[in-house]
């Protein structure tokens, strides 16, 4: 190959590469004004609300505002068109918790060495009520974009935290600056029942106690504090005391406390808290609440579901398994296997068909997406539209629902005029697998999502990474070192518990998938060991096939770079 | 042509219940083995509503009540372990030397499967204790095992007082002066982590009454004393409202709480574990404090070294309300044999073997009142075994908790749990879950190791 043709090739290969670039930042905001704030979307299936649909629709933007929205309707002058032919148009969704718009905090450092453990500083302990999520939001963090081109326009997001992480906002996800984002600011007190590694409260019944205490000294503090405005003179001066201070506007009722609980246990330990308290409560990421019903019912709780589904191994199963009888099951311990896979996917089914128990019911719930992958969410909700969550339910819990729970139905949850021109338009109906979001406004500003290439592009997998496998021997754990170039890996993988390192061979990257083998002694025969992995960021999923050993789960993250 | 067999899923195990239920049963023709009222032959017990309403000969069966069969079999109070952390999703808040405001009531966990195995054991309560890494460590709460709910609530025994967790010794030296080299590091510590807890809720009470005096008064200025749970909790226990139990093993240390307790005017006292307990028999009987140990389980650890399978029936003769625990989700199956070793090493009757694992721990609860014996107006709690329960052949058949069977051998699943976990690998190959399953430690062992 010649200098020249190589040149060529180095060339193409740049141009491909920035193209890619160029598509894949549509739909991120620009710099520049959009030349005109007016919009017309035409002849479009326009669903205003829950079972109000137009059809061959037009809808009018104005600065921000749905200004005409039905059938015959002029095309306003200085309209920028929509051709929207066979388009799906629903209300823009809203999310019940998210970190939408919050950068992930790095892992905290380790040596967060306090003297007294039982004592530790607030910070440290996870206690930072004080702490307000506007001043973490970041309109460019990929968190945005993430769940916008799903169809999300507005969010109510919290800061990461342990116990008490600080105030959330209800934020549009979009707008050049935080400030921009907010559309009501300290919209709730985020709890959640986490303690703290090491350190006080580090249990949930370190949680439990703390929470109450705290409530407890903020409702003695501002009496206090009232008492001393009525008549300050000769009383001792109220001590400022900004964790306990941010708990006034809940105890006020001004404010409710958003608590996260997924499981029907954490979800029965914050009505607990609640009963003892008597906070107003957004509930929020609730995955198994089948069970306890008439709790969540009966309590006046503004709930959202969760996003976030288990995974059914093999979709597609009925409720009855055929077995090849070529086959036979021969052992006990494969018929039990088969028991207790049939055990837990009823349970998985039972998550799935929550939502749908849930609106048979008549119990007003939004989603929420805090724990949920964005990759899955969108699969996610068509899963539960199988599992009998009406398109219409379905629809309602992404908008309508959630607009009423936090009090913002004035301004959103539909498409009728003088409201706030949140909307997503997707090329089918939205719940169908297939369908893809094309645009999603947000307080009148377009995104557009059509025709992202996929660029494949190979995983970040050098550095150093720690793993997990769960074998029949109990936890082995251990480290992965991959250095080297993309096609000329090398590395080595080492063990905790035999204390071996072994040189990896074969490393491949493909994609988001790493593949590599390596070889240990054992019992003086050596077996060769094959682990796939699919990377996610900075974890990874997979796994190991010890040679005919069966094989095992594998998990693990990268070790952040100093 | 291929052929397929169709395995049909097991139905939707559905035996998920909301509230506390009670039932109705009339187990006919057992050997009632009451403890305090003596053996009665070929004697029906009925269950009504969830209550023991009648002990006697045939009796007749009331309307909608099921009746059970016990003839040749043995019929006894439902057994009460005074030492459990089974059900629990936290067992040790161990960051401080003083948690008295913890709780593991908030850590009740109905789904644990452990509580069916305890039922199968015969076992219908246990106190769900906190565990002892820390001097003063969490309240406890007493469960009922009406398995089958997702409702912490239904699991508590709202009749049962309030407990809290105590421990002396290497527990609590380890953990705090060990690993992060605060008080205590020594028994002195100990010692003195309990007395100037206790003088700073007195200090603490005496604020609030002299606020309380005060604020009604004309032109009050005061301030009261911020809330503070810890200090709410200790001087409950100073006021008598809170049963201690705790975590001991030397007879020196044993007899040094009892004299921080005279000092502070604390009577409600248990002792759990007390190995060297018959070293002090006859102290912690003047003391009107109670024991709670093991058969025969010792040299775990170095303070744990001299000690006798003849602890329980010494502490016994020597007027000590003694039970036989198991601190064990292992041991908690067959509180019966370890009752039936009292016989052996000390030479205890039937029914004084039996009171260590019924009416003594209830007592040891505060619970006595409610349960611990077969009597009219007992809640109906009662175990049945083919064989006597003592006897090395006997066999748990069938276990009964407010009138419902919980357990019934002739109709035992293989798979009890009331949810699967919807994320876990399935795998048949059993693995050791180590030491006897002792949670004791549990949630702690971090501290240990720098």
């Amino acid at each position: 190959m010649t200098g020249l043709k190589l040149a060529l090739m180095h060339r193409a290969l740049l141009v491909l590469f920035l193209g890619a670039c160029y598509i894949t930042s549509l739909g991120q905001s620009d710099d520049l004004d959009p030349v005109t704030r007016i919009y017309a979307i035409k002849n479009a299936h326009i669903i205003q609300a829950p079972g109000r649909i137009i059809d061959n629709g037009m809808l009018v933007i104005k600065n921000g505002i749905i200004t005409a929205v039905g059938q015959n309707i002029d095309i306003p002058a200085g309209a920028r068109v929509i051709q929207a032919d066979s388009m799906y148009v629903y209300a823009g969704f809203i999310d019940g918790l998210s970190h939408a718009g919050v950068p992930k905090p790095k892992e905290e450092d380790k040596k967060n060495k306090v003297k007294d453990p039982g004592n530790p500083p607030n910070n440290i302990a996870g206690i930072e009520p004080q702490r307000d999520v506007r001043d973490m939001l970041d309109p460019n963090d990929k968190s945005v974009d993430e769940i916008r081109r799903l169809g999300f326009t507005v969010s109510h997001t919290v800061p990461y935290g342990r116990m008490l992480p600080g105030k959330g906002a209800i934020i549009l996800l979009s707008g050049d600056n935080p400030d921009a984002m907010v559309y009501k600011q300290q919209a709730s007190l985020y709890s959640q029942l986490a303690g703290t590694p090491g350190v006080y409260p580090n249990t949930i019944i370190g949680v439990m106690a703390k929470y109450r205490e705290l409530y407890r000294q903020a409702e003695q503090a501002k009496a206090y504090k009232s008492l001393y405005a009525q008549g300050a003179n000769g009383m001792e001066r109220p001590a400022s005391d900004r964790i306990l201070e941010a708990f006034y506007p809940v105890i006020a009722k001004q404010i409710p406390v958003a608590f996260k609980a997924e499981d029907v246990l954490s979800i029965q330990r914050v009505l607990d808290l609640r009963s003892q308290l008597g906070f107003n409560l957004v509930l929020a990421d609730v995955k198994q609440g089948w069970d306890i019903f008439d709790k969540l019912k009966s309590s006046d709780i503004k709930l959202f579901l969760s996003l976030d589904l288990p995974e059914m191994e093999g979709q597609g199963k009925s409720d009855t398994i055929k077995v090849d009888k070529k086959e036979p099951l021969k052992l006990e311990a494969d018929l039990e296997k088969k028991r207790l896979q049939a055990r837990k996917d009823e349970v998985i089914k039972k998550h799935y068909q929550q939502p749908a128990l849930f609106s048979s019911k008549g119990v007003l719930f939004g989603f929420s997406t805090a724990e949920a992958k964005s990759k899955d969410i969108k699969t996610n909700l068509s899963k539960l539209v199988e599992n009998g969550l009406s398109e219409e339910a379905a629809l309602a819990a992404l908008t309508t629902s959630p607009a009423n729970l936090f009090g913002l139905e004035a301004t959103m949850g539909t498409l009728d005029k003088g409201k706030i021109a949140n909307l997503v338009i997707s090329d089918k109906s939205y719940f169908n697998k297939d369908s893809k979001v094309i645009y999603v406004f947000i307080d009148g500003k377009m995104f557009e999502y059509r025709d992202k290439p996929k660029t494949k592009k190979a995983a970040k997998v050098i550095g150093k990474w720690t793993y997990s496998v769960e074998g029949f021997q109990g936890v082995n754990t251990g480290d992965i070192v991959i250095k080297g170039e993309e096609g000329n890996y090398s590395g080595t993988i080492s063990s905790v518990v035999t204390g071996d390192t072994n040189d990896l061979s074969a490393i491949s990257v493909n994609g988001n998938q790493l593949s590599f083998s390596f070889t240990v002694v054992f019992e003086g025969s050596a077996i060769e060991v094959d682990i796939i992995v699919t990377i996610d960021e900075n974890t990874f999923e997979g796994t190991m096939t010890p040679g005919e050993y069966g094989s095992f789960s594998i998990e693990g993250e990268k070790v952040p770079e100093k | 042509m291929k052929k397929y067999i169709i395995i049909v899923l097991p139905l939707l195990f559905s035996l998920i219940v909301q509230a506390q239920q009670k039932g109705s049963v009339l187990i006919k023709n057992g050997t009632v083995l009451t403890i305090t009222k003596g053996t009665l032959e070929t004697t029906d017990v009925l269950i009504r509503d969830g209550v023991i309403s009648r002990i006697g000969k045939d009796l007749n069966t009331p309307k909608g009540t099921r009746i059970i069969d016990a003839s040749g079999m043995y019929v006894m109070p439902g057994i009460i372990d005074a030492h459990s952390h089974i059900a629990l999703d936290a067992v040790n808040e161990a960051t401080s030397p003083v948690t008295a405001e913890v709780w593991t009531g908030d850590a009740i966990n109905p789904l644990d499967v452990s509580i069916y195995r305890a039922l199968a054991g015969g076992v219908t309560i246990s106190h769900a204790l906190h565990g002892s890494a820390n001097a003063i460590g969490g309240q406890s709460e007493t469960i009922k095992h009406r398995y089958g709910t997702v409702d912490p609530d239904v699991l508590r025994m709202k009749e049962a007082p309030r407990t809290i967790k105590f421990a002396l010794g290497e527990n609590p030296t380890r953990v705090h002066g060990g690993g992060q080299g605060i008080v205590p590091r020594t028994r002195m510590g100990v010692e003195a982590v309990f007395r100037s807890s206790f003088s700073e809720a007195k200090q603490y009470m005496q604020a609030w009454d002299k606020y309380n005096d005060g604020k009604n008064n004309k032109g009050f200025k005061g301030t009261a004393p911020q809330y503070d749970l810890r200090l709410e909790t200790l001087a409950d226990i100073l006021r008598g409202e809170v049963i201690v139990h705790c975590h001991s093993y030397r007879a020196d240390e044993i007899y040094m709480l009892m004299q921080v307790f005279k000092d502070f005017g604390i009577k409600k006292l248990v002792f759990q574990h007390a190995n060297e307990g018959f070293k002090v028999a006859p102290e912690l009987a003047e003391f009107g404090a109670m024991a709670s140990v093991f058969s025969d389980w010792w040299a775990y650890k170095f303070e744990v070294y001299y000690s006798t399978a003849y602890n329980a029936s010494i502490l016994h003769k020597n007027g000590v309300v003694t039970s036989i625990n198991s601190d064990s989700g292992e041991l908690i199956r067959h509180l019966y044999h370890e009752a039936a070793k009292t016989q052996k090493y000390g030479g205890l009757s039937d029914d004084e073997a039996l009171s260590m694992i019924t009416i003594n721990p209830a007592k040891q609860l505060g619970i006595e009142k409610n349960v611990g014996s077969i009597e009219v107006g007992k809640d109906g709690d009662v175990a049945i075994f083919k064989n006597h329960p003592l006897s090395i052949y006997t066999i748990p058949m069938m276990t009964i908790v407010d009138g419902i069977v919980e357990f019934d051998r002739k109709n035992d699943a293989d798979d009890m749990r009331i949810y699967a976990d919807p994320d876990e690998t399935i795998d048949v190959t059993l693995y050791g879950t180590g030491h006897a399953g002792d949670r004791c430690m549990q949630d702690a062992q971090f501290l240990f190791y720098k």
